[in-house]
């Protein structure tokens, strides 16, 4: 009791000292508190944005994922519609899963006829109304800054939208009414030799809209590839807008389709197959136990399945988190050997001063262990103040750069979330760099208290 | 005064000293502080020792007051060998049985006068309502009780060396050691002190050693020790004189 009173008032003896420790460490722990709610906020958002675009699962056929991409039909789920009714009446899974929605990948090449333009792309066929449900996610609560606006539908089996580089190499972007999309030049202009292009021969089922009376006005563009039967096919894409890619080159390449073209491209007059499914879970936190959950129900049922998370499917993500954790690290230990060395520095001054206090204190009978706690104690009660304070003063400057509603983009992303530094609500983040500055301000006063507590009494007491 | 020749029975003795040398080593010079020194001192004395400076005065109280270890020697306090006790243990012997009165008084300046006498009652674990009754007492035995409050820097060096006085007997000491106590202070209020030293050791019936130059002091003693060279030449008994 004595020992912390002692301490309490010694740190109030030498005020200027003292608040010039107290700064640092309070500087130390805003650093790190508005720094690492910073980075909890990047993570968040970057986390909300990869769930709201591929789910926390997708289940594939053993093998997509190491070699389907290049030959996505070959690898499609049969009879998925059954799987699809396995999951969601599994009574474990069903209160955990969000969306549940079948996808295609399909790569071949796109053309416009029109203007004679093609190239290779990479589409996803999938439900729209499923992929808007998937992109009201919001788990970590970082709110929507902006909802999408899907150019697409469910009844509109054959629209779809594609990227906006693509878009200028397909010369789409006058008839789309692409802002800042300028069509590239044609290729008459580029190489006039060459013949022009026409996939319509390869057409292996009959458009719908050629039995349809109406006549779709709006712009389009022929898809080719070729049916898992491996002969060539081709169906049209009615444009319905663009979305712009994070990624140059997927911007370059990306359709997105509604899931019954894309399988009337891949599969044709065959079975109606998948190559994945997307699972978006309620809580990031559930993604193990569902996988294992998955995983079992397919084993099962002999289900030649395999589930992939997040983060496997987008390793992107992983390496930014190593990215942040690395730069937060090195912070913390810069702002650690700074605390260390103030804190030393002046406990062994707080040491200095009074060794004759040291000295009168061990001849009234105090023992060389009860020297060491009363200045372990003064570096305790030291942490724990500035702590305290670095607490508020951080958590008051994270309210005002919060309220300051900045938003940012996350690298490769599209959509801008919200720039907040997280720190109220961030309880890990709190108590770790309270308890870490509590600790480490002991800590450093342990050598100074050994110096202390191994003065020989008479020595001391001549310092008088 | 006269020079006395018979010792004091054993049953009485709180502090003797047989053969006791202490050498400081400075580099790889040996400084001589006492040279072989025996000495016995009664229960319930008032004893000065004096002597020139550099004559070992402080030397002697140290080890005395168990804070530094003799060279050579034996030092037995209140019938301990201080010499058998390990660094904690003779801390424990300090906290319940010797007071240290100093020259610069040495309060804990973050303490008031009131913590400063309670202080040693703490390391000794002492109930809270024993503490406040002698701490109490003793402030107002040596005319503090109504600045108890104070700290050390509000007061005047006289009414620190009185609560260092209080401080040095709360504990209800065997001995209690004063190096110099009035060096630091003008010869009235040293005279004051030393007055009030010799009252509380009457009064406490126990022992007091005081080292010092000052007259003053010299006329309180019971036995005056005369050192020098960190010798003992002469030892006086006022009883006889
Ligand atoms: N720590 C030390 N290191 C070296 N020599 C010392 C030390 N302490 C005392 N001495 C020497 O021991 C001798 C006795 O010193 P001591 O302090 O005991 O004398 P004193 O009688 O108290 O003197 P004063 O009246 O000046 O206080 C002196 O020669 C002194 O220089
Ligand atoms: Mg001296």
């Amino acid at each position: 009791m004595t020992t912390l009173v002692i301490a309490w008032r010694n740190i109030f003896r030498n005020r200027r000292r003292s608040a010039l420790t107290l700064l640092a460490i309070v500087v130390g722990a805003v650093a790190v508190l508005l720094f690492g709610g910073f980075v909890t906020s990047i993570l968040f958002g970057l986390q909300t944005n990869t769930v709201r675009a591929i789910g926390h699962l997708q289940v594939f056929r053993q093998g997509y994922f190491e070699f389907g991409a290049g030959k996505p039909g070959a690898y499609g789920i049969k009879d998925y519609a059954r799987v699809l009714r396995l999951i969601r009446d599994d009574a474990a899974l069903q209160p955990l899963i969000r969306v549940l929605t079948p996808t295609l990948q399909v790569f071949g090449i796109a053309g416009n006829f029109a203007e004679n333009t093609s190239r290779t792309f990479y589409g996803r066929a999938l439900i729209p109304s499923d992929r808007l449900r998937m992109w009201a996610w919001d788990g970590l609560g970082i709110g929507n800054t902006s909802l999408r606006q899907l150019a697409m539908s469910d009844d509109d089996r054959d629209g779809g939208v594609i990227g906006v580089g693509l878009a200028r190499i397909l010369h789409e972007c006058a008839a789309l009414k692409v802002l800042n999309c300028t069509d590239g030049p044609s290729e008459a202009d580029v190489s006039p030799d060459l013949p022009a292009e026409d996939f319509s021969s390869l057409i292996e089922i009959d458009p719908p809209a050629s039995s349809g009376a109406a006549v779709d006005r709006r712009p389009k563009i022929d898809l080719l590839a070729a049916t898992v039967a491996g002969a060539p096919n081709v169906v049209t894409l009615q444009l319905n807008g663009v979305e712009r890619q994070g990624a140059k080159e997927l911007d370059d390449n990306y359709v997105l389709m509604h899931l019954d073209l894309g399988q009337r491209l891949l599969y044709g007059r065959g079975e109606h197959q998948v190559t994945g499914l997307v699972i978006q879970l309620h809580h990031s936190s559930d993604v193990a136990g569902a996988r294992r959950e998955l995983r079992r129900l397919f084993a099962a049922q002999g289900l030649d399945l395999d589930v992939r998370d997040y983060t496997e499917l987008n390793p992107f993500y992983l390496q930014v988190i190593a990215m942040f954790g690395a730069i937060f690290g090195f912070l913390a230990v810069i702002m650690g050997v700074i605390v260390l060395f103030t804190v030393v520095n002046t406990m062994s001054m707080s040491v200095m001063e009074r060794t004759a206090e040291i000295g009168t204190i061990r001849a009234l009978g105090l023992r060389r262990s009860g020297v060491r706690r009363l200045f372990l104690a003064e570096g305790l009660v030291l942490g724990v103040l500035s702590a305290s304070l670095g607490l508020l003063v951080g958590l008051g400057l994270s309210f005002l750069v919060n309220r300051a509603g900045l938003t940012w983009t996350p690298p490769t992303s599209v959509d801008p979330v919200p720039l907040r530094v997280m720190v109220a609500g961030n309880p890990l983040l709190l108590a770790g760099c309270w308890f870490g500055l509590v600790a480490l301000s002991a800590l450093s006063s342990l050598l100074p208290a050994n110096k202390a507590a191994r003065l020989e009494v008479v020595d001391a007491l001549r310092h008088g | 005064m006269t020079r006395t020749s018979s010792l004091p029975p054993p049953g009485d003795i709180v502090v003797r000293l047989r053969d006791v040398s202490k050498t400081y080593l400075l580099g790889a010079v040996a400084v001589p502080g006492l040279h072989e020194l025996s000495l016995e001192i009664g229960r319930a004395t008032f004893s000065v020792i004096v002597g020139p400076s550099g004559s070992g005065k402080t030397t002697l109280l140290n080890l005395i007051g168990g804070i530094d270890r003799p060279s050579a020697g034996t030092v037995e306090v209140a019938g301990q060998d201080l010499g058998g006790l390990g660094d904690d243990r003779r801390s424990d012997f300090r906290a319940r049985n010797i007071g240290f009165i100093f020259q610069s008084f040495n309060l804990i300046p973050v303490l008031s006068a009131y913590e400063n006498v309670e202080y040693p009652l703490l390391l000794t674990r002492v109930a809270a309502a024993e503490r406040r009754r002698r701490v109490m007492a003793l402030l107002d035995a040596v005319g503090i009780g109504d600045q108890s409050r104070r700290r050390p820097n509000q007061m005047s060096g006289g009414q620190r060396q009185r609560v260092a006085i209080a401080r040095a007997l709360v504990k209800d000491p065997v001995l209690v050691l004063a190096d110099e106590p009035t060096a630091n202070l003008d010869s009235r209020t040293g005279a004051q002190i030393i007055a009030l030293m010799h009252a509380m050791q009457t009064r406490c019936r126990t022992s007091f050693v005081v080292s010092s130059h000052d007259p003053q002091v010299m006329e309180q003693a019971d036995e005056t020790f005369t050192i020098r060279d960190g010798a003992l030449i002469d030892r006086h008994c006022r009883a006889t004189s």
